[in-house]
């Protein structure tokens, strides 16, 4: 699997040569770090990939760490592992969007899974920035007058009621409609419906 | 001791201010005697009642002595004032001219024999049998006693000696009472005052010091005349007199009471600090050893892994075996410091030459600072005295702070890194082991708590490392330090007192000889 990447964050020197060996006999590239700052200097964005990384760490918590990584726009999905689970920190990172809380010594299959599953979301998520991304490409190219017309459009007025809206021709209406349709890839009504509702919910002030 | 003695010149003072105006008599003063009467009452019978149940708790016999005496004072006054002439006439009582004073020299002869008893019995003679019949006993005895006293007198009212010439005026056969009485408080003072074996006595002594007094003014200064202004200042050192043990038995009672107070909410914080410690200490442990468990578990994972395969990484599988191996050791180094902090010969002490202790546990860092390219530095003094401790735990500080070191200067850059640990004997008999690094250093923010639990520098540290060290240090009589070092590093000193090796063999001390005095 090298199209994805296995980041391991975690002080002790033997565990993370451990998880190393582990997650490198199931094929996965992993790279280790003795603290957050070793990984935040060394990230690659490029590639999906999972961070398995340890609750307490170096200066601030893991936990601290998970929402810093937020902060920063640094989405890579977290599994973490602990030696000392307390519920209210399980509760926390869990509520924070971790993939995984895992009590040290996990189940293998457990942490392997829950690698997968992280690096899974991550192509996930990384698919659907492409798309929208690809989407707002396609919406920055329309005209001012088009922009006005998509979402009046979607939301299923006739031709005859944009054009008394705007106090355009019901011909120049049409126009604009074509061109919508055109610049948005859009084959049909219940297409373009779906595309500007994902653009919507991407970008809430369109 | 001080307070007794500024009262009591306090109460010659003011006895010498009253004594030009002692002979001079008072006109209708009787109806403040029931008062005066009361108040006498109330007070020795409050102090009666302290007294015993001071004896319930202690039950030394001398103490129910005093206990009696009180009672016995305060069960005479009720009588006293009764047939008191002059003063319940309204009542119909008339008891003739001799009771009051027959009476009055039976409380004043009475109490200084109670006294007497009290300052003959041993303080720290026990009581035997259980204390509440003890003082049902003494109760019922006082009783009895007063009862028949008082009822023969009241019996045989009409035949008494003649003590007074009328109401007012005593006849010479009552100066054989006071001069008995001053007699009995003399001897009193004088027995306690000899044998003075507690803080009570002196204020027994002080008690009949102003009985004394009364007594003077009484029957000599105050010319022996009923209700005139000596007579009547007489009175008022009676009052202090039976007050004086119940403000004393009060104020100590609140006193041991607050003290008592404090004494039971510090031992509540210590069972909480200790508690605390020991949560801590356990989830350390804890936390110390389900780490390398951890790492065993995934290695095995993982080699298992490597072997299933289509075609076996025997290689990779090996590695992550020997990662189990030092794991083990690990794992096995966690327990031997926790056995090293609790097993049992850790209280034994022997005169040690901390110079080979200090070579030992350079012996055993050296491993792990050659593979961090870490120079060991030894500096020890040859003419370094013995000290006297253990030498497990001793070497098991000194791990900890070349350990806490080579932490400290593995983390660091790409510059010579050294570790240098030196012993000195020091000026005051004491020996000072130093271990200086030039490694990552100690952070200002914490340099002050580095030494309290769970404080730590270290990644997954819990922070009892040095809490072990300054607890093992101070427990053998020493202290330990840390400075930063410039430009960068830390040097942690610690010292222990030096052994006396020709130290006399010390004087048995004998406790019970100085438990009484």
């Amino acid at each position: 699997m090298t199209d994805s990447l296995v980041y391991v964050v975690d002080d002790d020197h033997s565990m993370r040569m451990s998880l190393d060996s582990l997650l490198s006999s199931e094929g996965y590239t992993v790279r280790t770090f003795e603290s957050a700052q070793a990984f935040l200097d060394a990230i690659h964005p490029e590639l999906p990939a999972c961070l398995v990384l340890d609750v307490r760490l170096r200066g601030a918590s893991g936990l601290e760490f998970q929402r810093e990584l937020g902060r920063a726009g640094i989405l890579t999905p977290i599994v973490f592992i602990t030696g000392h689970g307390d519920v209210p920190m399980s509760v926390a990172a869990m509520k924070a969007g971790a993939v995984e809380f895992l009590l040290k010594p996990f189940r293998d299959q457990d942490l392997l899974d829950a690698v997968h599953n992280g690096i899974e979301q991550d192509r996930r998520r990384r698919m659907l920035d492409q798309q929208i991304a690809e989407l707002r490409d396609r919406y920055q190219s329309m005209t001012p007058r088009e922009r006005e017309i998509m979402p009046l459009v979607a939301s299923g007025l006739m031709n005859k009621q944009i054009a008394m809206d705007l106090k355009l021709s019901e011909v120049t209406v049409k126009v604009h409609r074509a061109q919508v349709m055109a610049k948005m890839r859009a084959k049909t009504l219940p297409d373009l419906v779906r595309i500007v509702d994902r653009l919507e919910s991407a970008i809430p002030r369109m | 001791m001080l307070a007794a003695i500024a009262i009591s010149l306090g109460l010659v003072a003011a006895l010498t201010v009253s004594l030009p105006f002692a002979r001079r008599p008072t006109h209708g003063t009787e109806i403040i005697l029931p008062a005066y009467a009361a108040a006498t009452f109330i007070l020795e019978i409050i102090t009666a009642a302290l007294l015993f149940s001071l004896f319930n708790a202690q039950r030394t016999r001398a103490l129910l002595l005093l206990a009696a005496g009180y009672l016995f004072s305060a069960l005479t006054v009720p009588t006293w004032a009764l047939s008191f002439p002059g003063v319940f006439d309204g009542l119909g009582i008339d008891l003739g001219l001799q009771t009051t004073a027959v009476l009055a020299s039976m409380r004043r002869l009475g109490f200084p024999l109670f006294i007497l008893a009290y300052a003959l019995s041993p303080l720290c003679g026990q009581a035997k049998g259980p204390p509440g019949r003890a003082i049902g006993i003494s109760i019922l005895g006082v009783c009895l006693a007063v009862a028949s006293m008082t009822g023969l007198v009241l019996a045989n009212y009409t035949r008494l000696p003649a003590f007074m010439l009328d109401g007012r005026q005593v006849n010479a056969l009552w100066f054989h009472v006071p001069s008995l009485a001053m007699g009995l408080y003399g001897l009193d003072i004088v027995l306690l005052l000899y044998r003075r074996r507690a803080l009570l006595d002196i204020w027994v002594c002080l008690v009949l010091f102003s009985l004394v007094i009364e007594l003077l003014l009484i029957s000599y200064l105050g010319g022996a005349i009923r209700f005139s202004v000596g007579w009547w200042t007489g009175r008022i050192y009676g009052l202090i007199a039976a007050s004086l043990i119940l403000l004393v038995l009060l104020s100590e009672t609140t006193r041991l009471h607050a003290r008592l107070m404090q004494t039971i909410a510090a031992e509540r914080r210590i069972r909480q600090n200790r508690l605390i410690a020991m949560e801590a200490l356990s989830a350390s442990i804890a936390h110390e050893i389900n780490q390398p468990l951890a790492s065993m578990v995934t290695n095995a994972d993982a080699a298992l892994r490597w072997l299933a395969r289509q075609e076996p990484r025997i290689d990779n599988a090996e590695a992550a075996l020997r990662r189990i191996v030092d794991d083990g050791h690990r794992a096995n180094k966690v327990v031997a410091g926790i056995r090293a902090t609790f097993s049992k010969g850790t209280q034994e002490r022997a005169a040690l030459k901390l110079n080979t202790v200090v070579s030992d546990a350079l012996r055993t860092a050296a491993p792990e600072a050659g593979h961090w390219g870490i120079a060991l530095e030894l500096d020890l003094d040859p003419t370094l005295p013995p000290v006297i401790g253990n030498a497990v735990q001793l070497l098991h500080v000194l791990r900890n702070l070349v350990e806490n070191a080579i932490d400290a200067v593995k983390s660091g850059g790409e510059r010579p890194r050294h570790i240098r640990v030196t012993t000195r004997a020091e000026a005051m008999g004491e020996v000072r082991v130093s271990v200086e690094d030039n490694g990552s250093g100690i952070p200002r923010a914490i340099a002050d708590r580095l030494f309290d639990p769970f404080v730590s520098t270290k990644p997954g540290g819990m922070g009892m490392g040095l809490m072990f060290c300054r607890s093992v240090i101070e427990a053998h009589g020493g202290r330990i330090s840390v400075e930063s070092r410039d430009p960068r590093g830390a040097i942690f000193h610690f010292t222990l007192p030096a052994a006396i090796v020709s130290a006399v063999e010390p004087v048995p001390f004998d406790v019970s000889a100085q438990v009484n005095r």
